[in-house]
């Protein structure tokens, strides 16, 4: 089928003066399809957009060439200009002639700038238009976890008019977190009866995924809970499996009972029946795992909970305060205001048993000199790990973590909440060592990506960008493996064969599994190696 | 062609670098053809390969930096095809690497530009 | 049922991602920004990628801002301020007003005709830092000759497009909404307030802005005036943030120091680069073994200087004291870098009034209670981004999709009949 193009020149208000436009002219309106070439001054002002507009429906041009700015400042610009015209937005082709040829070299550059816009009618011939389609969504979540984001996740999605489903490994919500309301001072026991109370949340306790498959709008997951598998579907899911922390001593203090975490502290403070208060405190962190956000915080809130309660004697060894946190630096103040004594080292300090005590040595950088302390009780270092199974349901779930094994990809481009398969977020402690302030904020950002997904109950995106040929197909999977996004999947068609598809929800339109595929049967429109090559064909043509 | 590069430049870091270079005035030689793509990992080793029949000089892949490909893992894929082509070529005698990969943020212009200036060398030294 | 639009205030990163949220969700949003220019500081931020990606996000603001420029929801209003607030949420009536630009953003094509044929000297009339959005160019009132009484005309009769136009006046413009998001960002510590480090006297001591601003421009690090490349570099850490005026810490300054110093480090490999701490913030996602890598190569010391001095041969002499040797140095260097820290922005107090919000001890936007960082003590009033509190950019992209997010459940959810979620190519 012959194609009319059309094709608008643009020598933005005369100011690129290093092409010959006229000759331009000449030349590229004897290009084989070309009905029309129009020379503008003005092409994305109010009266260069009209004239646009009536020469593409005078000449009946169903495919237009633009050559003027980058496509990256007025693409979107002139794909609108085409629908006001009555054409598919995307039967348009841009030859950047400013920003990467008349700016870019000195002296007349016109041989240049015929090539680019031969290159871009080569392609505008082969272009194919590109639609929307609504897709449903099932608009139900499920959120893996039940602490303190998962529970804040879930009332803040049921606020929303969203139904979640919250899926807790233990046998009771919450059992973490108790803690972490005393330390931080707000009421867990009614964020758990709110949750217990609301209509659209269901609680599954002791339950676990077996398996999950399924893309963004309709994953499917099968959940085993007292013995029994039942299947599922969720149109988005939320992982706040948090994480564990680990003692980091030598094997032979492990049992020590004077050496603790940070929880146990937190209990003792805590119990009324506490038999001996220690006078002597030492706390450790930021030796072994320089993450140490939170075990700063825990050892601060701590630090002045112990004065407070039981005016002991307490050391921090160190190497860095870790107060990048809201309200870190003034607790760091009124810690040391208040006699914490706070020792900087280098070195991670010796610990030994010593009679019933506990001894650490360390050289601190400011006395320059070895110091010992002799402690009632030690609250050890802790490292921040991973909760138990976050291998497993990554894993299950197909998604990346970053090299500490924390949920999310260190890619910049993620946001915070998001993973690289759309429909699956992460909130809280399962990113890393997070303090209450970024939970939060964590926790509202992820329900309005969720809502922006799944509210309407169906989402509006382009069809078939990159569509796979059943007939080629020879179903080798090179494609599903290779997907960034997980966003292709194995269907049978007609005659029972097993074929790629892509689904065009997940799918974001990268164009690897084109690349890859052995049999050429994927083709990513716009892109197509006819496209390609069509360009590479146009070059040097002159 | 006659001695042209052929720069396949990714749409989220090395064609917004190239305008910025192009904005910021940086001048760099014009036989520089650029072909826009989605992903550097979508180019295929047919296009580098057709760009060489067509008479190009050397080949140009950019995308984004190691750690921040947009589509995660398309500039890993990218160096690998490569290098491959390199491989290729100098099976049937085109030798000097004529296909190099460089990595980029859409605000390094002068990356661009000293991305362009280097094949350019590469291509000089191997008399091309 | 009130209305569902929502006034975004401020368009750095956190503000733009606040819109882009909105938007996606169908709401219909207006994002003010006094400057001519969207973005920012983070804008101007530069690439710290050595051989791999450095995860400094500067990258990410330029696509983000070229998303929100071109999405249909979002109404940009530059060159504005908030003059006055009235109403509730829901109901919001607010009083703009546009001050002049002179050169219309929807005529100017950025030929630079312009600029060309200005009489001044500097030119009155220029393109914005290349990184702008929108790129339109920038009539400046101080320096034209014709705000300075004389006759003068040429740039308008000169623009292909007639997009100059020297009689105009602030525009005032009552807009409705629904609910309203600060995010008016933060101000650099201005480092001249520390005289002793020497900013603004000597040449070759600048800030971490400063750096930022200079790779970007040029690709490389040459010294201010010379011109000559540096050998020896310092970093001084906590350039007014953990003081008595500043009494927390700003979060990017240790991130962006190590990042620039690798990056300096990368691009010369014998320049010599010291980091002078205090305590260094190594949290945060994939930081504590970018830290180790850089261990070996860079110099660390414990220990703030307090002055800086000009030697005659124009190097720059630190007294600061080592710790671990017990006793005060003097170490010369090229180059000095103060790591300024993110200070409230000097408008706050003013917007606060009009407002009706508070600003907490240390200046920022204060919130509501301790287990909200978006709400304020005015319902329908948010916050997002470093005008709350010091971030980096990806906890001020989280926390510009936390304030969307607050909004939106404010306004009681949004009708659901204009959804989207494409990204079209």
């Amino acid at each position: 089928m012959e194609t009319k193009i059309g094709i608008f020149l643009c020598n933005c208000g005369e100011a690129i003066r290093n092409i010959d436009f006229a000759a331009t002219k000449e030349e590229v309106a004897q290009i084989p399809g070309v009905t029309c070439v129009n020379l503008s001054s003005n092409l994305c002002l109010k009266e260069g957009k009209e004239k646009m507009i009536s020469c593409i429906k005078k000449e009946n041009i169903d495919r237009v060439v633009v050559a003027a700015c980058s496509p990256d400042f007025k693409e979107h610009f002139f794909r609108q200009v085409l629908e006001s015209a009555g054409l598919n937005g995307h039967l348009f082709s841009m030859a950047n002639i400013r920003e990467q040829c008349s700016w870019a070299h000195e002296g007349d550059v016109t041989v240049k700038a015929v090539e680019v816009i031969k290159m871009a009618v080569n392609r505008a011939r082969l272009l194919q238009p590109v639609k929307k389609k609504k897709f449903p969504v099932n608009r139900e979540v499920l959120v893996f976890g039940g602490g303190f984001a998962a529970i804040n996740a879930a009332l803040q999605l049921s606020r929303v008019g969203l139904r979640t489903t919250l899926l807790e490994r233990e046998a009771i919500l919450g059992s973490e977190t108790v803690e972490l309301g005393s330390l931080c001072g707000f009421d867990i026991s009614s964020m758990m009866s709110e949750v217990e109370g609301d209509e659209n949340i269901e609680i599954l306790t002791s339950a676990e995924v077996t398996a999950a498959a399924g893309k963004i709008g309709g994953f499917t997951v099968r959940i085993r809970k007292g013995g029994e598998e039942i299947s599922h579907k969720y149109g988005a899911v939320v992982l706040a499996t948090g994480y564990q922390t680990k003692l980091a001593l030598e094997p032979e203090l492990k049992s020590d009972i004077n050496i603790v975490s940070q929880e146990k502290l937190c209990r003792m403070l805590e119990d009324p029946n506490l038999e001996i208060r220690p006078r002597t405190i030492g706390f450790m962190f930021d030796f072994s795992d320089e993450n140490s956000r939170l075990s700063t915080l825990a050892t601060l809130n701590n630090a002045l909970a112990a004065k407070q309660k039981w005016d002991s004697e307490i050391y921090v060894f160190c190497k860095s305060v870790k107060v990048d946190g809201p309200g870190a630096e003034k607790l760091y103040r009124e810690a040391r205001d208040c006699g914490v004594v706070f020792l900087k080292c280098e070195a991670r300090p010796r610990i030994t048993a010593d009679n019933g005590r506990v001894k650490i040595e360390a050289k601190d950088v400011f006395l320059g000199e070895d110091t010992i302390l002799a402690c009632d009780l030690l609250v050890a270092e802790e490292l921040l790990l991973p909760s138990e199974g976050t291998e497993a349901l990554s894993s299950l779930l197909n998604i990346r973590r970053d090299s500490r094994g924390f949920y999310q990809d260190e890619n910049v481009h993620l946001y915070p909440v998001a993973s690289e398969k759309k429909g699956i977020f992460f909130v809280g402690g399962c990113r890393g060592d997070l303090d209450l302030s970024r939970v939060l904020t964590d926790v509202s950002s992820v329900v309005v990506s969720v809502y922006e997904l799944l509210s309407s109950g169906n989402i509006l995106t382009e069809v078939e960008k990159v569509k796979a040929d059943p007939q080629k197909c020879v179903a080798c999977l090179t494609c599903i493996r290779v997907c960034p996004h997980d966003a292709i999947q194995l269907v049978r068609v007609d005659g029972g064969k097993e074929v790629a598809e892509v689904f065009d929800l997940a799918c974001d339109a990268c164009g690897v599994c084109a690349a890859i595929c052995p049999a050429k049967a994927i083709k990513f429109r716009a892109y197509r190696d006819e496209e390609i090559l069509a360009q590479i064909e146009a070059i040097g043509e002159s | 062609m006659n001695g042209c590069i052929v720069a396949f430049c990714c749409e989220h870091s090395a064609y917004p670098a190239a305008d910025l270079a192009g904005k910021l005035r940086l001048h760099y030689p014009e036989n520089l053809r650029v072909i826009r793509v989605p992903c550097a990992g979508q180019v295929d080793v047919i296009h580098i390969l057709k760009a060489f029949e067509n008479g190009a000089a050397a080949v140009l892949v950019l995308g984004c930096e190691d750690g921040a490909c947009h589509h995660i893992s398309g500039n890993t894929r990218a160096k690998e095809r490569v290098k491959y082509c390199n491989m290729l070529l100098k099976e049937v005698g085109v030798d000097g690497r004529p296909v190099a990969m460089f990595n980029l943020s859409p605000n390094a212009p002068h990356k661009f530009v000293r991305a362009v200036n280097e094949i350019t060398k590469i291509k000089k030294e191997s008399g091309r | 049922m009130g209305n569902n639009d929502v006034l975004v205030v401020g368009s750095g990163i956190s503000g733009i991602i606040s819109a882009l949220e909105l938007a996606n969700a169908g709401v219909n949003v207006y994002l003010l920004e006094k400057e001519a220019v969207v973005g920012g500081h983070s804008a101007s931020f530069c690439c710290k990628a050595t051989n791999v990606c450095s995860k400094c996000s500067a990258c990410v603001v330029p696509d983000k801002i070229r998303e929100a420029v071109i999405n249909p929801r979002i109404r940009l209003l530059t060159n504005s301020t908030i003059k006055k607030l009235s109403g509730e949420l829901g109901n919001f009536r607010v009083e703009i007003t546009q001050q002049p630009r002179y050169i219309d953003v929807e005529k100017c094509i950025a030929c630079g005709l312009c600029t060309e044929v200005c009489p001044a000297d500097p030119k009155a009339v220029y393109p914005p830092t290349v990184e702008a959005t929108p790129f339109c160019y920038i009539l400046n009132e101080v320096l034209c000759l014709r705000f300075k009484g004389e006759k003068c005309d040429i740039c308008r009769e000169n623009c292909p497009t007639r997009a100059i136009e020297f009689e105009l006046k602030p525009k005032e413009q009552e807009l409705s909404v629904g609910a309203i998001i600060v995010a008016t960002g933060f101000d650099v510590f201005d480092a001249r307030k520390k005289g002793s480090l020497g900013y603004g006297r000597y040449a070759n001591v600048l800030t971490g802005l400063d750096l930022e601003q200079i790779f970007t421009r040029e690709g490389y690090l040459r010294l201010p005036v010379s011109g000559e490349e540096p050998h020896n570099i310092a970093f001084i850490q906590c350039v007014g943030s953990r003081d008595e005026d500043h009494d927390y810490c700003s979060q990017v300054c240790c991130k962006y120091a190590m990042k620039l110093a690798g990056l300096i480090k990368y691009q010369s490999p014998d320049t010599k680069v010291t980091i002078f701490y205090i305590d260094l913030q190594t949290a945060g996602k994939g930081f504590a073994q970018f830290y180790e890598e850089y261990k070996e190569s860079i110099w660390f010391v414990r220990g703030v200087p307090v002055e800086i001095l000009q030697t005659a041969s124009g190097e720059l002499e630190v007294r600061f004291e080592n710790i671990s040797q017990g006793k005060v140095c003097r170490d010369t260097f090229d180059l000095v870098v103060l790591s300024v820290g993110i200070s409230p922005g000097k408008n706050s107090w003013g917007l606060a009034r009009i407002l009706g919000i508070n600003l907490a001890d240390d200046g920022f936007f204060d919130t509501k209670d301790s287990l909200s960082s978006n709400e304020t003590n005015v319902d329908g009033i948010f916050l997002a981004g470093t005008c709350q509190g010091p971030k980096d950019i990806p906890d001020s992209v989280a926390h510009g999709i936390a304030a969307a997010s607050k909004t939106i459940q404010a306004l009681g959810g949004v009708a659901s009949q204009r959804r989207g979620n494409q990204r079209g190519h």
